[in-house]
């Protein structure tokens, strides 16, 4: 598995992204120069809590940041080559939903709710396939099927389906068109266990067939270690580690990183009090100078307060935002 | 002797199409200082369960004793009485708060009505309160808007613990809060029933959250209940092939031992007017025309119950 992967072509490269949104006059510094890479056919995981920056970068890469609120964009996004926060609007029209294409979280909001699933779906695949009426529903029944929702059901409307169906129509009309790349932003979080594991299932296997890349957003390292090649943990805006999903599990090492672990109940440990980082992200409006997560950890010393901490590569591809991790304590 | 018993209780609700069963034959007890866990899926009527036993809603059939008396049916003044005994912590503290009321205002209201503290005894005893679930003394004039999710859930937590409550139903007390926070708030419940021997009924669709937290589990499917024992006994036996599915679909952070998930066909059905038998039998994979039969709990082990009627063939 390993040697296959290496020999894969690059398909996104993420660059010192930024994001600043504005309210109230002031300056909100969601993204803070986000880099990461992802291959063809492989999938990465974004981690992090409400608020860390996670969806603002799916929608920076996207170019659907919403206009009035969004102040500064900046950095490179290289998908295929190309680099898209530079591209005139016409061309990265034709790239969406085509080339990239995206799963919100919550399905009754992301579907129309006056059209038939049916058409909803060939929408897409009439825009981007030069497909006539018919046979873009012929397509889209075909879809339909792919995600385990029968012909009878196609013309039936959003509200007659439950979350979970909801949720399949979404992935169908993402998948419609074959995508590169797949940006899935918290798809199971509404859904109940049970039929979590369904439409995880789902993903993973038409991912498989169809080669397609995946960012998967989420704040559930469960989901993570199911679906993920790579993982970034995401905190303040910036990435804080980086690395195989097999050096973030086995070896997490950013206190932050460490902290997310000691939050979770163990299935499979007995532990009397779990171990959470105490206290709360910094408000995004005023960062601190230092590490951001210096206020909150307990191995915070003035270096780590006084300047921006650059990533330290732990072992190969395996990266920290920490000064004093590495170091022999 | 158990602090809560609850007998065959039933809730039901009228509706256009027909009655919806949301809570269909419980029967359990939980002994005092013990914390139940009350698993299962979006619309089992776990919620409705915790409901009617601190009755916020009214019971449609069934016994609910509380220390040894029956309180099923009671009038307005045993009903305020009782509410003193049994309280509730909400799954969304935004929307279970008075927005016109500040975090203190919020915690001394229960104290005022109560007529047990007066003038500096009341006050001392809202900042004990406040002191006790954490709140910082900056936020104590705040209003709920102006807070973060886990310090709104801190001040419901600070209401429902106000008059020193014997039981203390968690509908869903973390499931809106990020991790870090919920393993805070999560600490925050254990310490409070370490200290004031409170009894949890912890509603709660996470598995993991509630194998953390509780002495017991019940596990519901569509407003019957499928099987309930000690937590260790659930997560080493489970019997019941719903519970087996649902343990198996717990995305595990164990990345070198994922395990072969049991994929469920199909989805939860209607609780309106129910066939009867068991309800999961629609989607269960060992399910024969036995299963359309009424169900019953089986007493399987000491303290472990399941209803289904092939268990001894499947496991």
């Amino acid at each position: 598995m390993e040697h296959t992967k290496s020999n894969k072509k690059e398909l996104l490269s993420v660059r010192n992204l930024v994001v600043e949104y504005t309210s109230g006059g002031e300056a909100i510094h969601a993204v803070n120069g986000v880099s990461f890479e992802l291959e063809e056919g492989s999938t990465i995981g974004l981690v992090g809590e409400t608020g860390a920056g996670k969806t603002s970068i799916a929608r920076a890469i996207l170019r659907i940041l919403p206009d009035h609120a969004t102040r500064a964009v900046s950095g490179e996004v290289y998908f295929k080559g190309k680099e898209l926060l530079t591209l005139p609007e016409n061309e990265m029209r034709t790239l969406r939903g085509k080339s990239i294409s995206m799963i919100f979280q919550d399905p009754m909001t992301a579907l129309n709710p006056v059209k038939t699933v049916v058409d909803q779906i060939a929408e897409g695949i009439r825009l981007h396939q030069k497909m006539g009426k018919a046979e873009s529903i012929r397509e889209a029944v075909k879809m339909l099927e792919t995600v385990g929702i029968s012909e009878d059901r196609a013309n039936e409307y959003p509200h007659q389906f439950s979350g979970g169906m909801k949720q399949r129509v979404v992935i169908a009309i993402a998948l419609a068109c074959n995508p590169e790349l797949l940006i899935a932003a918290e798809p199971t979080t509404a859904l109940d266990v049970t039929i979590q594991a369904q439409v995880l299932d789902l993903m993973q296997k038409l991912q498989k067939d169809r080669g397609t890349a995946m960012i998967m957003i989420t704040h559930d390292l469960g989901v993570v270690a199911g679906v993920c090649d790579t993982v970034a943990v995401v905190y303040a805006g910036e990435v804080i580690e980086y690395g195989s999903k097999e050096d973030l599990f086995d070896h997490p090492t950013h206190p932050y990183t460490q902290g997310l672990f000691g939050a979770l109940p163990d299935l499979t440990k007995n532990v009397k009090r779990l171990s959470p980082v105490e206290g709360l992200p910094p408000d995004p409006t005023n960062l601190p100078a230092g590490c951001s997560f210096a206020p909150r950890c307990k191995y915070a010393t003035d270096a780590c307060r006084q300047a921006p901490v650059g990533m330290t590569e732990m072992t190969e591809k395996h990266f920290v935002r920490c000064i004093n991790c590495g170091k022999e304590a | 002797m158990a602090l809560l018993e609850i007998e065959h209780l039933k809730k039901y609700f009228p509706s256009a199409r027909g009655t919806v069963h949301a809570v269909d034959d419980v029967t359990f007890s939980i002994g005092k200082g013990e914390t139940m866990g009350l698993v299962g899926e979006s619309g089992c009527g776990k919620s409705t369960l915790g409901r009617t036993i601190i009755h916020l809603l009214e019971s449609t059939e069934g016994t609910i004793r509380f220390q040894g008396e029956d309180v099923t049916r009671l009038d307005k003044r045993g009903l305020k009485k009782l509410r003193e005994d049994m309280q509730i912590i909400f799954q969304d503290p935004y929307s279970s708060l008075n927005p016109r009321l500040t975090v203190h205002d919020t915690v001394v209201e229960p104290l005022m009505l109560s007529k047990r503290f007066e003038g500096d005894a009341l006050e001392a005893e809202a900042d004990r309160l406040m002191d006790l679930v954490g709140i910082e003394k900056r936020f104590r004039m705040s209003y709920p808007h102006e807070l973060d999710g886990g310090r709104r859930q801190r001040v419901g937590i600070a209401r429902a613990i106000a008059l020193n409550p014997k039981l203390v139903v968690c509908d869903e007390p973390v499931s809106a809060l990020d991790v870090s926070i919920q393993a805070q708030i999560l600490n925050l419940l254990m310490d409070l029933q370490e200290e004031y021997e409170l009894t949890y009924l912890f509603v709660t669709h996470d598995l993991s959250v509630v194998r953390h937290i509780s002495t017991n589990i019940c596990v519901m499917y569509l407003g019957q209940m499928v099987e309930t024992c000690p937590t260790q006994e659930l997560f080493d036996h489970p019997l019941h092939p719903y519970t087996k599915a649902l343990l198996s679909a717990i995305p595990t952070i164990d990345i070198h031992n994922q395990k072969e998930r049991i994929l469920l066909k199909g989805e939860i059905n209607s609780p309106i007017n129910p066939k009867p038998g068991c309800r999961f039998a629609l989607r269960c994979p060992y399910a024969t025309e036995k299963c359309h039969q009424p169900v019953e709990l089986h007493e399987i082990s000491e303290g472990h119950f399941c209803s289904c009627c092939r268990l001894n063939e499947i496991n």
